[in-house]
């Protein structure tokens, strides 16, 4: 136990944990035969310091004014009165009952007005005589009843707006009397020190000492139970990113499939980010509105390996013996060694493929690229992507297939819809739609098989498969996250609260 | 690219009945995707490699074909309609080409015409790049005077009325004002002469690649025959963009004439052309790249049912005709797609290779993970931030002034250079969590990219691990023990030290620089006020940054 604690404090914790509620001020008096006052200082004290959380609240009570206790004493008059007449054979003269009723000329007029109104007796005049006569039963007057029962200590059972209590509080025979109720119970972080508290007050073992397994001591002693069916507090433990530990388990995913993870840089030139590819020196996807250009401090990178730049160049300016035409459109070196941000993955399966020119090979990667994109619920200027490729003789369109449905399949995702698509890398082009249980078809990514205009200036001959899946998308899908901004939340609150569960 | 049609133009055109169902099933299986129904009008997404599809006439032709209605290389008629168009000397820098076309009983009402101008836009924005290689122009023909020149003029001495004004303008001033003068001037600002294509009366007819003249360009539902050009400054996208534009008017029930281009070197040219080019493919490539087992006939018909014209050719081969209008036909893979998509992609059956290799994870990440495995180890929370920050997170708010990777074209200034440095972007993050409970112990790790002339991007990538403690009481002694820990369970016991540094980032006396084996690896201490005033953080810091080489791993 961290705290320090006088013995006064171990006392009033005691009471507090034995009562396992919320007690009073008085209750935890009456528990450890302490008064009041000391008991609500130490718990002043032990609430400043967090150990449990005080509450005052107003109790209303009742007691009897000097009308009602002599009334609680001698009876109501209005009872006495009647009693009087029945003893007088039911019907008398109202000045005869009143005298042997022996009620006070004073409270006459009240006896005579509550017996008529609670239609016990009935009044009728006989010349100047007031005549009365008994006609209901006064025996169960619940108005006696609560003067009663206030009168023995027991108000608190009686519900304010019992109208025999209006009654007594109407007719000043009670009076309200608020009073202060200081109430107290463990705090939340508290309770699972409980048990503590318990064990060093008594005789049974709390904490089992070295000492004592040393010297047996605790031999033929009890040990004092815990109370294990609370709520354990909330705390804030280190622990993954919940984004992470999904890209996490898509690698874990990648490698039981037998692929190899690669890395690229982030900073790419465009040979490599569009070139190798066989994009067109002026297609869209290189222009400043898609992608993001490198300005400072270097704006283009260098040219490593002039045999496969001129490989490229000559694929895009006529086919260079692929059996493709090309794009036969002047190809540029300053396009080519343009520095940019990655715009996707597919740049470092041809790095990989540069390094890995035989059958077979399999490559993952799963990793940021950017887009020149303003920040939104559904835009995002980085994304990470989980691209692979497969390289062996005789790969077809139908393993194509094949893979996609298992790597699918392995992240959850069992019916599949494929379209033919259109990247300018592959040909042919697949688009992949994976059925979601609660968002319905959902766009997985794009794959294909590498173009001979892409693979051949490498001297590779056999298929490449390539296949892309955006790792945001999915992970947004699986945790139900709508705003693409959550993925990279700065909201500590909400880390902490977040967890990805596989 | 989005294309709209009419549906009852769309199936009118298909000429067969078809459930929106039915027609949307046969798009996806033909690359394009419905993207919204609403009324009579759907929206349909188009490739763009299939620029022949980007017009209610070209969809409708595709699903006819594939749908086995009319399958086949569609057969276009073409007149000669002896009209002569003239190119005169000093294009060749400019805008070398033009190809025309001429259609006689075109149909046109007001949704016609829109349609009409749609598809120029489109074509002449991805397939014309802009309209820089390719830029079309459609002309009320009866208005003409044949032969038509295509010469160049002196920018002041253009003058006519551009298309939606009434008032006269000159070459610079529609350049100035114009809106697609404003738009696309670039194109030929710099040349001193400019592209010009009037007839022989005189009259202009535009200036090319900008704008047409009001009277001789302004398409009426008045309009039966037309003149359609194309300019551009690369032969083969002109000649496309002229055979896209001309095959659409003509599914409507237009009739073809061809026009005689006279080159300044005397070559003569007749267009348009739509003799198909041919391409041989062989049944054994075609099975090789499908996986599947698909017989002569077969082949054939799913490339009738794409539109190409074909016929079995000795040595188990495919003789294959291209239809014209098609651009993206650069090598027979293209065509082999074709025939996956004219077979049918829902009838491929997924077959799994037997491909066998040995899985691994990257050295990198296995460091990274167990860098990460021991920052939890001690009660650090991950967090993930962007690699894009900016110059003011970076160095302003920190004090330093270390180079940085810029963007030229960012959308926000907060998300514009890529970090050099975790500190800075963890304590950001720090600074917008001032509400949340202390102590916060929290870590990244990530790459930070350091400009490096020397290497092929110029950029080093460097992973890195950076923790940071906040909380109303911190303490250096207790970071270190931590960063001990961590190096020490890195394989690095012995190996590494601490050296007290006068670093900006932290107070004078509590920081120092983590040398391992010698190399200066990082460097931790508690932050400067100043540096936690620039931030908004209320609370003192203590955090170290460690770069990870991979040499790092299996030590």
């Amino acid at each position: 136990m961290s705290e320090q604690l006088t013995t006064g404090e171990k006392t009033i914790l005691k009471g507090l944990v034995e009562l396992r509620r919320k007690s009073s001020a008085d209750e935890i008096a009456k528990i450890t035969e302490q008064n009041t006052e000391r008991v609500i200082s130490i718990l002043n004290a032990l609430a400043v310091r967090g150990i449990v959380k005080l509450e005052t609240r107003e109790k209303i009570s009742y007691a009897l004014t000097d009308e009602g206790k002599e009334y609680a004493r001698d009876g109501l008059p209005e009872i006495r009165l009647v009693k009087a007449l029945e003893e007088s054979g039911r019907t008398a003269p109202f000045e005869v009952v009143l005298t042997k009723s022996g009620i006070s000329p004073r409270t006459k007029g009240i006896a005579m007005a509550w017996a008529v109104r609670n239609e016990w007796a009935h009044a009728s005049k006989q010349g100047d005589t007031t005549i009365l006569s008994t006609i209901g039963d006064y025996s169960k007057s619940p108005v006696a009843a609560a003067l009663e029962s206030i009168a023995k200590g027991n108000g608190a059972s009686i519900q304010n707006d019992d109208p025999a209590l209006q009654q007594l509080l109407e007719r000043k025979l009670v009076s309200e009397v608020i009073t202060k109720i200081i109430e107290a119970e463990l705090s939340r972080n508290y309770l699972v020190h409980a048990e503590d508290i318990l064990a060093d007050l008594t005789e049974d073992i709390g904490n089992l000492t070295p000492e004592m397994l040393s010297s047996g001591a605790w031999k033929g002693r009890k040990f004092r139970p815990y109370n294990v069916g609370i709520q354990p507090e909330y705390v804030n433990y280190g622990k993954k990113h919940p984004y992470a530990e999904f890209n996490d388990w898509l690698r874990e995913i990648m490698v039981g499939l037998g692929f190899t993870e690669w890395f690229g840089p982030y900073v790419e030139t465009e040979f490599w980010g569009h070139d190798a590819l066989f994009v067109p020196q002026d297609h869209v996807a290189r222009d400043v509105q898609d992608q993001f250009r490198v300005a400072a401090p270097y704006d283009h990178g260098h040219i490593i390996d002039k045999k496969y730049y001129e490989a490229v160049k000559n694929v895009h300016e006529n086919g260079g013996g692929t059996g493709s035409k090309g794009w036969d459109w002047p190809y540029h070196k300053e396009v080519a060694t343009r520095l940019c941000l990655r715009p996707h993955t597919t740049p470092v399966s041809m790095r990989f493929l540069y390094q890995h020119r035989e059958s077979p090979q399999k490559m993952f990667i799963v990793d940021r690229n950017f887009r020149s994109e303003s920040l939104s619920v559904t835009h995002a200027h980085e994304f990470d992507q989980c691209e692979g490729i497969i390289m062996d003789k005789g790969l077809t369109l139908r393993n194509l297939l094949g893979y996609l449905t298992a790597i699918c399949k392995a992240v959850g995702i069992e019916k599949l819809k494929f379209k033919p698509g259109q990247f300018p890398f592959t040909e042919p082009s697949v688009e992949t739609f994976g059925k979601h249980d609660k968002l319905g078809w959902i766009e997985l990514g794009g794959s294909g098989i590498f173009r001979p205009e892409v693979t051949q200036p490498l001297g590779i001959r056999d298929s490449v498969l390539a296949w892309g899946i955006g790792a945001g998308r999915l992970y947004m899908a699986a945790m139900g996250i709508n705003d693409i901004r959550d993925l990279f939340s700065q909201d500590l609150n909400w880390l902490r609260r977040s967890y990805f569960v596989r | 690219m989005i294309v709209e049609c009419r549906i009852n133009d769309l199936l009118s055109l298909i000429g067969e009945k078809l459930t929106l169902e039915q027609l949307e099933e046969s798009l996806f299986l033909l690359k394009a995707e419905v993207e919204r129904i609403e009324g009579n009008v759907v929206e349909i997404e188009v490739n763009p490699d299939r620029q022949d599809m980007l017009s209610t006439e070209g969809i409708a032709r595709a699903v006819r074909s594939f749908l086995d209605i009319e399958p086949g290389l569609k057969k276009y008629n073409v007149k000669k309609s002896g009209k002569q168009i003239i190119v005169q000397p000093g294009l060749n820098k400019i805008r070398p080409f033009i190809c025309c076309s001429i259609l006689k009983g075109v149909r046109a009402d007001d949704e016609l015409i829109k349609e009409y101008m749609h598809l120029q836009e489109a074509l002449t924005s991805t397939h014309g790049r802009n309209r820089k290689k390719a830029s079309i122009g459609l002309y009320v023909y009866d208005e003409l005077e044949f032969p038509i020149i295509y010469g160049t003029e002196k920018p002041e001495k253009i003058r006519f009325v551009p298309l939606g004004y009434e008032a006269e303008m000159d070459g610079p001033g529609i350049l100035a004002h114009h809106e697609k003068g404003v738009e696309f001037g670039a194109i030929i600002e710099a040349h001193k002469r400019w592209p010009l294509l009037y007839d022989s009366k005189g009259q202009v007819l535009s200036l090319p690649p900008i704008i047409n003249s009001n009277d001789l360009g302004r398409i009426t539902t008045e309009t039966k025959n037309l003149f359609v050009e194309v300019t551009g400054t690369h032969l083969l996208t002109v000649q496309q963009a002229l055979n896209i534009i001309t095959a659409s008017l003509a599914e409507r029930g237009a009739q073809i004439e061809s026009v005689t281009i006279t080159y300044p070197d005397d070559t003569v040219e007749e267009t348009p052309d739509f003799s198909p080019e041919q391409m041989t493919i062989s049944i054994e490539d075609v099975n090789k790249l499908l996986g599947l087992d698909l017989d002569g006939d077969r082949i054939t018909r799913a490339l009738e049912r794409m539109g190409y014209g074909a016929r079995l050719a000795k040595g188990e081969k495919v003789r294959v005709q291209i239809p014209k209008y098609r651009m993206d036909i650069l090598h027979p893979v293209d065509i082999m797609e074709d025939i996956a998509i004219g077979f049918g992609f829902d009838k491929i059956q997924p077959a799994m290779p037997q491909t066998m290799t040995t899985g691994s994870v990257n050295p990198v990440t296995r460091l990274k993970n167990k860098v990460r495995d021991l920052m939890v180890g001690m009660k650090y929370l991950e967090v993930m931030n962007y690699i894009m920050t900016s110059t003011e997170v970076l160095n302003e708010r920190m004090g330093r002034s270390r180079p940085v990777v810029t963007t030229s074209n960012p959308k926000s200034r907060s998300y514009s250079v890529l970090r050099n440095s975790l500190l800075p972007v963890l304590l950001d993050f720090a600074s917008k969590n001032e509400h949340a409970d202390y102590p916060q112990r929290i870590f990244e790790v990530g790459d930070i990219i350091i400009p490096d002339e020397s290497k092929e991007t110029c950029v080093d990538q460097l992973p890195s691990v950076c923790g940071l403690v906040t909380d109303a009481k911190v303490n250096v002694t207790s970071l270190m023990t931590e960063i001990g820990f961590l190096l020490r369970n890195l394989g690095l016991d012995n190996q590494f030290e601490f050296e007290a540094s006068a670093c900006s980032d932290f107070i004078q006396g509590r920081s120092a620089s983590i040398k391992v084996r010698g190399r200066l690896s990082g460097f931790f201490g508690e932050i400067s006020p100043e540096i936690l005033n620039n931030f908004g953080l209320g609370y003192p810091v203590v955090a170290f940054e460690l770069f990870l080489p991979s040499s790092l791993n299996g030590t």
